[in-house]
């Protein structure tokens, strides 16, 4: 199976003028097969939103490299950003526009037109639950409501890789249930799909993989039950094992 | 060009659900041309600054250039509403180049730009009886639509380097300010003081209204105006590659 993302030695380092530099991301390597759910996990401030930013184009590396979908962040991140799609941390909605116009102004970006992006964004409303306010603009709906807008966008398009920032923020435990029976559904036919959540219930019910930073290093790597392993505590949780790997974690970055 | 066309939809989209500005922004130059326009008109009667024409033929050029420069601050400052809907980030992961994303931007509120420009020609000629020399369309086009991008890319700089809306409206009074009364805007450069007359020989707002003057009551030598085109261009170019600059800094 090919790998979807490939990242070696990746460096990302922020200076202000008169402060030393702070390292968000410091020498992170790893790589995530095709059609994998890959959980990038860490607490606040760790680098997951750096480094999800790197992969997705929105800042260049310091050091290091970054593949995705083959193509190369740095070189490449026009021919990038048409293999990707991402639902960012901040709520992000175009609210002046109906909920279809959101989607079906999103589809165009795509290359999507006409009746076949009509349709696909009929299907995504049904499956998000939107069909009902599919007329409403997006500055009247509530908080969860865009989220889900945000989300529905994601499963619009085809593209080969799916980056989620803290998706399930605002949802309900109904909808976020079935967004990841369908993000499932989306990785069984071949979508990559590299998610951040602080919710570590929902990484261990979704994700292939996964990889646990902390200061922007590598803290520790593996599937759901090797991780779980990490843990000295029997029948101990993704949360458990998360919280025992913090506290010996150092406190302050190097 | 799909990246292109679908930034030219969005716009689109997103001024319809607002036909009341569209509306407005379409005939606000005819508006003040009617109001201060035939103001001035009356006051300095019919032979103003020796052309052997009232004031309105002066200012159209004036109002036009004004109208253009106001639609290009408009669509600045909506970068400040895509950053707070939280859009502008997303965005940017969209399959379109920077560029793409800056001229997509522009285009739609270029073409209400011409749309505004013609109906005010248009409508000054049958209702101000202005003296419209109308084989200058095709520059009054170009002049408009350069016009137009120019002034948003040089917005575009600041919209995206000032984070605060406050502060960015603080600059564009400032602007509003030094470029349009610095200018050949309302009055003709050449009796001003000298330290104002070189100020409103190197502002661009000078060298668009001047070409917009040519165009549309043919006054001018068509020598200082090719300058002041080519200068116009340059200042347009420099500035898209401002506003380049300053995207890629969101980087």
């Amino acid at each position: 199976m090919s790998d979807a993302l490939r990242v070696e030695n990746l460096k990302k380092t922020f200076q202000k003028r008169g402060a030393p530099p702070v390292a968000a991301v410091d020498g992170l390597s790893f790589a995530v097969p095709t059609g994998h759910i890959f959980g990038l996990l860490g607490p606040n401030g760790a680098g997951k939103t750096t480094t999800l930013k790197i992969l997705t184009t929105l800042i260049r590396p310091t050091s290091g490299t970054a593949e995705v979908a083959g193509i190369d962040v740095v070189r490449d991140p026009l021919s990038v950003r048409r293999k990707i799609v991402v639902v960012v941390q901040e709520s992000a909605a175009e609210i002046f526009l109906s909920v279809r116009d959101n989607l079906l102004t999103f589809g165009r970006f795509h290359g999507l037109k006409g009746d076949a992006l009509r349709a696909r964004a009929d299907d995504v409303m049904e499956k998000f639950g939107l069909v009902q306010d599919a007329s409403r603009k997006a500055m009247d709906l509530s908080g969860g409501f865009r989220r889900r807008i945000q989300v529905a966008k994601a499963l619009l398009v085809d593209t080969p890789v799916m980056f989620l920032d803290e998706f399930s923020t605002g949802m309900d435990p109904i909808l976020k249930r079935s967004v990841m029976a369908l993000l499932r559904a989306e990785a069984r036919r071949g979508r990559t799909i590299v998610l951040t959540t602080q919710i570590l219930s929902e990484a261990e019910s979704l994700c292939d993989d996964i990889l646990i930073i902390n200061h922007g290093r590598e803290v520790a790597r593996g599937d759901v039950e090797t991780i779980k392993a990490l843990s000295a505590t029997h029948n101990a949780t993704l949360e458990d094992v998360f919280v025992e790997l913090m506290q010996q974690a150092p406190e302050t970055p190097q | 060009m799909t990246g292109l066309a679908a930034m030219l939809f969005r716009e689109a989209r997103l001024r319809a659900t607002n036909a009341t500005f569209i509306f407005w922004d379409v005939i606000y130059p005819l508006a003040y041309l009617l109001v201060f326009g035939v103001g001035m008109s009356s006051a300095l009667g019919g032979n103003f600054a020796g052309m052997g024409a009232g004031y309105n033929d002066f200012f159209l050029a004036g109002v036009l250039g004004m109208a253009s420069f106001g639609i290009a601050s408009n669509t600045a400052w909506s970068l400040f509403m895509d950053r707070d809907n939280g859009i502008f980030y997303e965005m940017l992961t969209y399959p379109l180049s920077r560029a793409a994303l800056l001229i997509g931007k522009v285009l739609f509120n270029g073409l209400i730009a011409l749309v505004q420009a013609l109906v005010t020609v248009v409508l000054a000629a049958v209702l101000l009886d202005v003296h419209v020399r109308w084989g200058g369309l095709p520059l009054l086009v170009m002049a408009v639509a350069v016009g137009t991008a120019g002034w948003f890319f040089f917005y575009a700089i600041f919209a995206l380097m000032i984070r605060r809306n406050d502060a960015f409206n603080t600059v564009t009074s400032i602007f509003y300010f030094v470029f349009l009364f610095a200018s050949s805007m309302f009055y003709p450069i050449d009796p001003l003081p000298y330290a104002f007359r070189i100020a409103a020989m190197a502002n661009p707002i000078t060298w668009q209204v001047d070409v917009l003057r040519y165009a549309t009551i043919g006054l001018g030598r068509p020598s200082t105006l090719l300058l002041e085109g080519l200068l116009f261009l340059g200042f347009s170019t420099a500035s898209f590659g401002g506003a380049l600059w300053a995207l890629r800094k969101q980087e």
